[in-house]
């Protein structure tokens, strides 16, 4: 089947067509294309999706290294950065780092984003030595983004457990919370900081971002609930929300149906699928040659 | 570049139109009027009208930790009719917590009689930890009118290792009713602190439910994961249906059916798929969308939509 073939039309059923889709300009922050065994098959076999989606750009999470394994020689490596160029209308990266190593973070961001492709820094949450976003080892890291003017992405969790049960009572050792990023964003408010995972539950990690201006929220990589892109809305403005589809082990489907289970406007749903990435963006997509319209 | 094909058969031209004839003619049974044809193909063969949409897994009445958007349950059924919904199989989340079990029973059945007299078909819910839950099996049949009964294990307190569960399944099926069994309401990692739900164990069902082989029986938010247990064997009974609200990753209904490759996922006929939404809780359009995101042609997306859970529920 053609991606662009349907038996189905979407306006049937009170939803977008791909045109409509289209018009939105999705960019999705978070995409695991590569995270594989077989990453550069994987990325070639969830392109019928992006396709059949309609999605405009997406952002890899592990280019250069795996979130497990971020300084280690990658063998797909030159591979992937051959994609990125053959590819670069609609694919950009992110590299992964581990705070556990401020001085190897750093040089991974200078080979990778100052020297290299990427367009952003990701934090997977697993790195080797339990730190998180909030210890004084990232502030070189940040110091770094803040001079290439780069946006950070952090994995963030709030996984219930441990004694007291507890929400991030059963994080794993490196893994932040959103509270965790809040301190981070305090220390350095002119970072543009991604709170990945909308915080895993997004009415606590709402709560926790919400007084630092610097960090925008994103929908991704967790269940879809009704009501919660109105209730981010609410308590944070539209403008500090971004939109991720986590493929292909989350589906678009889960992800794209908790923006247009909001009621809002189109206007305010493109910034939700790519305005606001588009912007905090921007400087290092000059910087790399890109011509992007907001 | 490498390319990768997606399975589906190519259909011929009549085929194509021979098919799309019978998604109208189902329709026409639902009672809606003409809408847009369905595909630009579609429209270059004439008209077609879109099927409607029977959602086999809603719950009414309020989320005991969160005031869903669509917790009024007049809004839910103007939300599911605006995308289509003809027909919804609804629970209460009330059966989560309570020991008054026919007091959720009666409550849902005239939620239901209320705000959708068949457009909301109620499927009431027994406790098999409580007490002369057989009582509220045959009050959900004979006194409520219902075609079917909901259990929550986890949430209620047990697994489907109880000793009760050979009896309730050969209940409902000589009953004729519908045993849905949820797998889970959300992810356990945002529960509720204060909540302790148990496991909900996939292989004691199929065990369970070899002495009733005809039983019909449907898994509701099942991820597809049954640690070990073989759930394409479990489905190929006759008379086992699962939906789709809990199937994750790109193409994740097509992976299931074979229409196409990926993730690793059980293999299961189409005919054993049915539409649920788990709405209010999870946004309805989630639902909707797996089915465009997947490659699906005609037949595949009229059985899912509708054709298969008529068929375990042929009047409602």
């Amino acid at each position: 089947m053609n991606p662009r073939e349907f038996f189905i039309n979407p306006a049937d059923y009170g939803l977008p067509t791909r045109e409509e889709l289209v018009a939105y300009r999705i960019w999705d922050n978070h995409f695991h294309g590569f995270a594989s065994k077989n990453p550069i098959e994987q990325y070639e076999r969830n392109n019928f999706f992006v396709e059949r989606i309609g999605i405009e750009r997406s952002i890899a999470q592990e280019v250069g290294g795996t979130l497990e394994e971020p300084f280690a020689p990658y063998p797909y490596d030159a591979e992937i950065v051959k994609i990125l160029e053959r590819d670069k209308d609609r694919l950009s990266g992110r590299t992964p780092i581990d705070p556990g190593f401020p001085e190897e973070s750093c040089a991974k961001i200078e080979k990778w984003i100052r020297d290299g492709p990427c367009i952003g820094i990701k934090y997977p949450g697993t790195g080797k030595k339990g730190v998180t976003c909030s210890h004084p080892n990232n502030d070189p890291i940040m110091r770094l983004a803040t001079e290439l003017d780069v946006h950070v992405y952090v994995h963030t969790w709030l996984k219930v457990g441990g004694t007291p049960r507890l929400p991030g009572g059963d994080n794993g050792p490196s893994e932040s919370t959103p509270m965790d990023l809040a301190k981070l964003a305090q220390r350095f408010p002119k970072v543009s900081l991604i709170c990945g995972h909308s915080g895993g539950d997004w009415e606590l990690g709402v709560r926790a971002v919400r007084p630092f201006q610097n960090v925008l929220l994103e929908f991704s990589g967790s269940d879809p609930h009704s009501g919660m892109v109105e209730y981010a809305i609410r308590e944070l403005g539209v403008e500090r929300l971004v939109w991720g589809g986590h493929g292909p082990s989350r589906s678009y489907a889960t992800e794209l149906g908790k923006v247009l289970d909001a009621d809002i406007s189109k206007a305010d749903r493109m910034k939700i699928f790519g305005g606001n990435l588009r912007r905090i963006s921007a400087s290092i997509l000059r910087k790399k040659g890109f011509k992007i319209v907001p | 570049m490498k390319t990768f094909r997606i399975h589906t058969k190519p259909i011929h031209r009549r085929t194509f139109l021979k098919q799309s004839l019978l998604g109208a003619a189902a329709v026409s049974l639902g009672g809606h009027g003409p809408v847009g044809a369905q595909t630009a193909a579609l429209n270059a063969a004439g008209s077609a009208r879109a099927v409607g949409i029977i959602d086999t897994n809603v719950n009414l009445f309020d989320w005991p930790f969160r005031a869903l958007k669509y917790r009024n349950t007049r809004a839910l059924v103007a939300k599911l009719k605006k995308h289509r919904v003809i027909e919804a199989w609804a629970g209460s989340f009330e059966a989560l917590l309570s020991k008054d079990m026919n007091g959720v029973n009666a409550r849902l059945a005239a939620e239901c009689h209320e705000h959708g007299p068949g457009f909301l078909i109620p499927f009431g819910s027994v406790n098999l930890a409580w007490p002369d839950w057989e009582e509220d099996v045959r009050r959900c049949h004979e006194l409520h009118k219902m075609p079917g009964v909901r259990i929550y294990p986890g949430y209620q307190p047990f697994d489907l290792d109880h000793p009760g569960m050979e009896s309730l399944l050969k209940m409902t099926s000589e009953r004729g009713l519908i045993l849905q069994v949820v797998f889970g309401m959300e992810d356990p990692r945002v529960h509720h602190p204060i909540l302790n739900v148990g496991p909900v164990t996939f292989g004691q069902l199929s065990r369970a439910v070899n002495g009733t082989p005809n039983a019909k029986v449907q898994l509701l938010h099942f991820s597809g994961s049954s640690q070990g247990a073989d759930v394409s064997e479990f489905m190929a009974k006759p008379n086992t249906l699962m939906d789709i609200s809990r199937l994750e990753g790109n193409g994740a209904v097509g992976r299931m059916i074979g229409t196409i490759q990926g993730l690793p996922s059980p293999r299961v006929s189409v005919d054993r798929i049915a539409f649920g939404s788990h709405a209010p809780y999870f946004p309805v359009e989630t639902a909707i969308l797996k089915l465009i995101e997947s490659p699906l042609d005609v037949q595949q997306l009229q059985a899912i939509m509708q054709g298969n859970a008529r068929r375990l529920l042929p009047q409602a």
